[in-house]
C-alpha cells in the first residue's frame, strides 16, 4: 500500500512528530482545502441554527421565543456567518484548492506557505467575527447578545449609530477579505504558471476555468469593500465624515462602494459551481462537452460584466434615474452568458449515456433549483418590478434559489463527486440519494412559498407580520424542518463513508480530467508521479468510454 | 539576471530628472499658465509621471501579462469614476437635497 | 535559480520532464524558485492596492464633484512647501530604491545594502515632515474630532472642508501606514541579504520590495496634486488659514 498524503505531509517550517501538528503546520493543497471544509461546515451549521431559529419565531404573527432585537442579531449573525464565513471563501477554497492543482497537473498552488498563512488569517477572522457571540450577559433571566444587529451589508448610519458591537464584525470582514484576496492570488499564478506542458487555456476543465474567473473577482473586487470597512471604522471612531450626513457624508455612497465588491461576490461565489457542474455533466453524461468554448468565455464574461452591474441593489436607495437605466440594462447582459452554460449543459446530456449517480442528481436538481433563482433574478432587475419586490421575501426567495440552490448544491454535488478522490472510499449510494431527495423537497417547500408571500407585499427582515402571511410561513417552517433533516442526514452518510466506506481506484467515475489519473486512491503527497504532455482536450469521450489513457508513467498509450 | 550595473544607472537618473522636471511643472502651473484647468491639468501631469515610473522603474516595458492585467485593473477603477459621475450630474434631487445642497 | 538550501529536502525542487507522444521532452514548471511567478504573484497583490486607493480617489471625486469650492479653499490652506519636499524626498528615495536593485543584481550586495539603508532613511524623512505638517494643522484647529471638523458648532466648517480634510488625513495617513509597512520590509530585506538568503542570483524579494516601494511612490504622484495643488491657483503661498 503506497503512501498517501494521508500519511506524509510538508509543513510551513520545522518536522513536528505529532499528527496534529503536521496538520496545523501542513503546506500541502489537499490538506488545507479538508481544513478549510471542515471549518467552513461547522459555521455553516452555526448559521443554519440561527436561520432555524428565526423560522421558529416566524411560525405565528407576534412574539414568539425571542425578542425583536435577538432576532435582528440573529438575521446579521446568519448572513456574516453564511456570507463571510462560508460561501465566500466557499468552493475555491475547498475544492480550488484540493482539486485545481490535480486538474492542471501541478504539484501544489505557487505559494504554498501562502496558502498555508491565508488559512490561518481566515481562522483569525472567524475567531474575531464570532468574539462578540461570547460577550453576552444574563439580566432578568433573558439572555442578551452584543452581536451586531445591523444585517450582513453593515448599511450606514445605522452601523455607524448601533450600541452593539459591529466593530468586531467589520475587522473580520476585513481579515477574511484580506484571505480572499490571498486565495485568488495564489490561484491565478497558479493557473498562469504551473499548468502541465502543452496545456494551453483552452485544454484546461472547465472548473479551473471557474475558478480563474473567480479569482480575478477575489482579486479586483475585494479591495473596494476592505477599504469601505477601514472607512466605515475610521468613521464611527474618528468622524471623518465620509458615511455621516450630517457632516454631509453621503450614506448611499457607502452602498455603493458596499455593493461594487458585494455584487461581484455573488458571482464569485457561483462560477467555481457553474465549474463544477461543467465537470460532473460530461462525466455523467459520457460525452464531451458541448460548447467548451463559449462555457469558458462565458465564465470570463460574467465575472467581467458581473463587476458593472452593482447599482440593482440601490434602485430603491436613491440614484439618478439615468444610472439606474444603465445598471438594469447592464444586469440583463449577466443573464446571457448563464443562459449559455444552461444550454450547453442541456445539450450535453442529449444522446448521452446518462448515469444517475448521486453526484449527477445533486447536478440535474441545481438545474432546476437555479433556473428559477436565475430568472426571477431577472424579474426584479427591472427598475419597476424591483421597487414594489426589492424589500420582500420575494428577493429572500431568488436570493437563496441562487446560492443555496445554485451554489451550495453544486458544492454538495462537488463534495459526492470528488469524495472517492479525497478519501478513497465511497460513500453509501443509496443513502445519499435519499438525502438528496429529502432535500431538494425540502428545499423548495421552504423556500417557494416565499416568492408568492413576498409578492403580496410581506417585507423581508421582519420580526412580526399581518395574520394573512401565515399559512406562507408555516409552510416555509416544515420545509425547513425537512431541509434540516435532510443535512444532518447527509453529512451523516458522508461521514460514514469516511470511516467505513469501500475503498474505490483512483477513477470509480469513468471521468476524462487529470485528477482521475492519479496513481493511487487517496493520492499521494506529490501528486501524480510524474506530469503528462496535455494534448488532449479535457472530456474526450468516444461511445460512453474515455478517449485519453496512460501508463504508469503518465505517457499517452491510447 | 546578473546585470550590469553601469549601464543601467544611466536610465535611471534620466528617468529621476525627467519626473524632477514634471514636479517643477506641478508647481508652476497654477500660477503661470491655465489656472481654470488646475485639476485637470495637474492629473495629467500626475498621469505622464505615473506612466514613467511604471514603464521604467517597475519595468513594466515589455511585460506582456502583466501589462493585460495592469489595464484591466485600470479600466475598472475608470468604470467606477464614470458611474459616479454620471450619478452625480444627474441626480434628480440634487436641488432639494440636504447632502448635495445644505441650508447655507 | 538556486533553491533555499535551509529548507526540508523535500521541498527541494527536482527538474521535471513530461514527454509527449513523439517522444519530444517539455521542461515542467515547478513552484520552487519560480521568478516569473513570484514577479505576477506580487504584481497582482499590488493591484489591489490599486484598486483601493483606487476606491478612496473615488470617493474624493464624487465629494469634490460635489463641492467644487469648497475643495478649492480647503486646498488653499494646506502647506505646499511642506507637501512638495516630501515629493521630492520620495522621487529621491525611488532612485535609491532602484540603484540598490540594480548594485544587488550585478553582483554589489554591499552597495545594494548601502542603497536600502539610504532608502529607508529617506522616508523616515518623509514620515518625519509629515508629522510636522499634521501637528501644524492641528495646532489651526484642524484635526479629526476637533470642533471644525464637527458639525453643528460655531467652528464647524463648510460641508465640503469637513469632507475634505476628512479624506486628507484618511488618505496621508494610510499612505504614511504603507511608508512604514515598507521601512518593515527594508528592515526584513536586510535581515534575508545578511543572512544570505536574498542574493544577486536569487533576488526576488528584493524585486518585489522595489516594486512596492514604487507603487507607494506612485499612489503619492496622485494623492499629492488632488491635496495639495487643486487650490493652488486661489491663494499663493502656504499657510493654514484656520480659525
Amino acid at each position: 500500500m503506497s503512501k498517501s498524503y494521508f500519511d506524509e505531509t510538508h509543513c510551513a517550517f520545522g518536522h513536528p512528530k505529532s499528527t496534529f501538528m503536521q496538520w496545523m503546520l501542513t503546506i500541502d493543497h489537499k490538506r488545507i482545502g479538508i481544513m478549510y471544509a471542515v471549518v467552513m461546515f461547522t459555521f455553516f451549521f452555526v448559521a443554519v441554527a440561527a436561520a432555524l431559529t428565526m423560522r421558529f419565531e416566524l411560525f405565528a404573527p407576534g412574539q414568539q421565543f425571542i425578542e425583536a432585537h435577538t432576532f435582528n442579531q440573529a438575521f446579521t449573525l446568519h448572513g456574516v456567518v453564511m456570507v463571510f464565513l462560508f460561501i465566500i471563501p466557499g468552493i475555491p477554497a475547498v475544492f480550488g484548492n484540493i482539486v485545481m492543482p490535480l486538474m492542471i497537473g501541478a504539484k501544489d498552488v505557487s505559494f504554498p506557505r501562502l496558502n498555508w498563512f491565508t488559512f490561518w488569517l481566515y481562522i483569525v477572522g472567524c475567531i474575531v467575527a464570532l468574539s462578540s457571540l461570547f460577550n453576552f450577559s444574563i439580566a432578568d433571566g433573558s439572555l442578551t447578545f452584543n452581536f451586531a444587529d445591523t444585517g450582513w451589508t453593515f448599511y450606514a448610519p445605522y452601523s455607524l449609530n448601533t450600541d452593539t458591537n459591529v466593530v468586531s464584525t467589520l475587522v473580520a470582514a476585513f481579515i477574511l477579505g484580506m484571505a480572499s484576496i490571498l486565495t485568488g492570488l495564489n490561484f491565478l499564478v497558479t493557473i498562469h504558471r504551473l499548468r502541465a506542458p502543452g496545456m494551453d487555456f483552452f485544454k484546461m476543465p472547465l472548473f479551473v476555468w471557474g475558478i480563474y474567473a473567480t479569482a480575478w473577482i477575489q482579486l479586483l473586487a475585494t479591495p473596494v469593500v476592505g477599504i469601505t470597512l477601514v472607512l466605515a471604522l475610521l468613521e464611527k471612531y474618528f468622524g471623518i465624515g465620509i458615511f455621516d450626513p450630517a457632516k454631509g457624508g453621503d450614506p448611499v455612497l457607502f452602498q455603493h462602494l458596499f455593493w461594487i465588491y458585494s455584487h461581484p461576490a455573488v458571482y464569485l461565489m457561483i462560477l467555481p459551481a457553474f465549474g463544477i457542474m461543467s465537470e460532473i455533466i460530461p462525466a455523467f453524461s459520457r460525452r464531451e462537452i458541448f460548447g467548451y468554448r463559449t462555457i469558458a468565455l462565458s465564465s470570463a464574461a460574467i465575472a467581467g460584466v458581473g463587476y458593472l452591474v452593482w447599482g440593482h441593489h440601490l434602485f430603491t436607495s436613491g440614484m439618478s434615474d439615468l444610472a439606474k437605466i444603465i445598471f438594469s440594462f447592464l444586469t440583463f447582459f449577466v443573464a446571457i452568458p448563464t443562459g449559455i452554460k444552461f444550454y450547453d449543459w442541456i445539450a450535453t446530456m442529449y444522446k448521452g449515456k446518462i448515469v444517475l449517480d448521486t453526484p449527477m442528481l445533486w447536478a440535474l436538481g441545481t438545474i432546476i433549483t437555479f433556473a428559477i433563482g436565475g430568472l426571477s433574478g431577472v424579474t426584479i432587475a427591472m427598475i419597476g418590478a424591483d421597487i414594489h419586490l426589492q424589500d420582500t421575501y420575494y428577493t429572500i426567495a431568488h436570493f437563496h434559489y441562487a446560492m443555496l440552490g445554485g451554489v451550495v448544491f453544486l458544492f454538495f454535488a462537488g463534495i459526492h463527486y470528488w469524495f472517492p478522490l479525497v478519501f478513497g472510499k465511497m460513500y453509501s449510494e443509496a443513502k445519499a440519494k435519499f438525502a438528496f431527495y429529502t432535500l431538494f423537497i425540502g428545499f423548495n417547500l421552504l423556500w417557494f412559498p416565499m416568492f408568492i408571500a413576498g409578492y403580496y407585499g410581506m417585507p423581508r427582515r421582519y420580526f412580526d407580520y399581518l395574520p394573512e402571511f401565515q399559512i406562507y410561513h408555516q409552510i416555509s417552517f416544515w420545509g425547513a424542518i425537512i431541509f434540516v433533516s435532510g443535512l444532518i442526514y447527509m453529512f451523516y452518510v458522508l461521514i460514514q463513508g469516511i470511516r467505513n466506506g469501500k475503498p474505490t481506484t483512483p477513477n470509480p467515475w469513468n471521468a476524462t480530467t487529470l485528477e482521475w489519473h492519479l496513481p493511487s486512491s487517496p493520492p499521494p503527497l506529490e501528486n501524480h508521479t510524474k506530469v503528462p504532455y496535455v494534448d488532449f482536450r479535457p472530456y474526450e469521450y468516444h461511445h460512453g468510454q474515455p478517449v485519453v489513457k496512460f501508463d504508469e508513467n503518465m505517457k499517452r498509450i491510447d | 539576471m546578473v546585470t550590469n550595473y553601469k549601464a543601467e544607472k544611466g536610465g535611471y537618473y534620466k528617468v529621476l530628472f525627467g519626473l524632477l522636471a514634471l514636479t517643477a511643472l506641478t508647481f508652476i502651473q497654477p500660477t503661470m499658465f491655465l489656472p481654470d484647468m488646475t485639476f485637470g491639468l495637474q492629473m495629467l501631469i500626475g498621469t505622464v509621471k505615473a506612466w514613467i515610473i511604471l514603464m521604467y522603474y517597475m519595468h513594466l516595458k515589455g511585460e506582456t501579462l502583466i501589462g493585460w492585467t495592469v489595464i484591466f485593473a485600470v479600466f475598472i477603477v475608470v468604470f467606477f469614476f464614470a458611474i459616479v459621475i454620471i450619478d452625480v450630474n444627474n441626480f434628480q434631487y440634487a436641488d432639494v437635497s440636504h447632502i448635495t445642497s445644505p441650508a447655507k | 535559480m538556486a533553491h533555499d538550501s535551509h529548507e526540508h529536502d523535500a521541498h527541494v525542487y527536482v527538474p521535471e520532464i513530461a514527454i509527449d507522444r513523439d517522444g519530444k521532452e517539455h521542461v515542467v514548471q515547478g513552484w520552487q524558485g519560480d521568478y516569473e511567478g513570484g514577479k505576477l504573484g506580487f504584481w497582482l497583490f499590488m493591484l489591489t492596492e490599486v484598486l483601493m486607493f483606487g476606491a478612496m480617489f473615488m470617493v474624493l471625486t464624487y465629494y469634490f464633484t460635489l463641492h467644487h469650492q469648497d475643495f478649492i479653499n480647503a486646498s488653499a490652506g494646506l502647506n505646499r512647501v511642506l507637501g512638495g519636499v516630501n515629493t521630492v524626498v520620495l522621487l529621491f528615495s525611488a532612485l535609491t530604491m532602484g540603484l540598490g536593485l540594480l548594485k544587488m543584481r550585478s553582483g554589489d550586495v554591499k552597495g545594494a545594502k548601502l542603497m536600502i539603508w539610504a532608502t529607508m532613511l529617506l522616508a523616515a524623512v518623509f514620515l518625519g515632515v509629515k508629522a510636522v505638517e499634521w501637528t501644524a494643522e492641528y495646532h489651526h484647529g484642524i484635526f479629526l474630532g476637533l470642533d471644525a471638523l464637527q458639525s453643528g458648532n460655531e467652528h464647524s466648517k463648510p460641508f465640503g472642508e469637513i469632507l475634505f480634510f476628512g479624506m486628507y488625513f484618511t488618505m496621508t495617513g494610510l499612505h504614511g501606514f504603507h511608508i512604514i509597512i515598507g521601512i518593515g520590509l527594508m528592515l526584513w530585506l536586510l535581515k534575508r541579504i545578511n543572512s544570505g538568503k536574498v542574493t544577486p542570483e536569487h533576488n526576488i524579494l528584493h524585486f518585489n520590495i522595489a516594486l512596492y516601494w514604487d507603487l507607494v511612490h506612485l499612489i503619492w504622484v496622485f494623492v499629492f496634486p488632488y491635496f495639495y495643488m487643486i487650490g493652488a491657483g486661489d491663494i499663493a503661498g502656504g499657510v493654514i488659514h484656520g480659525h
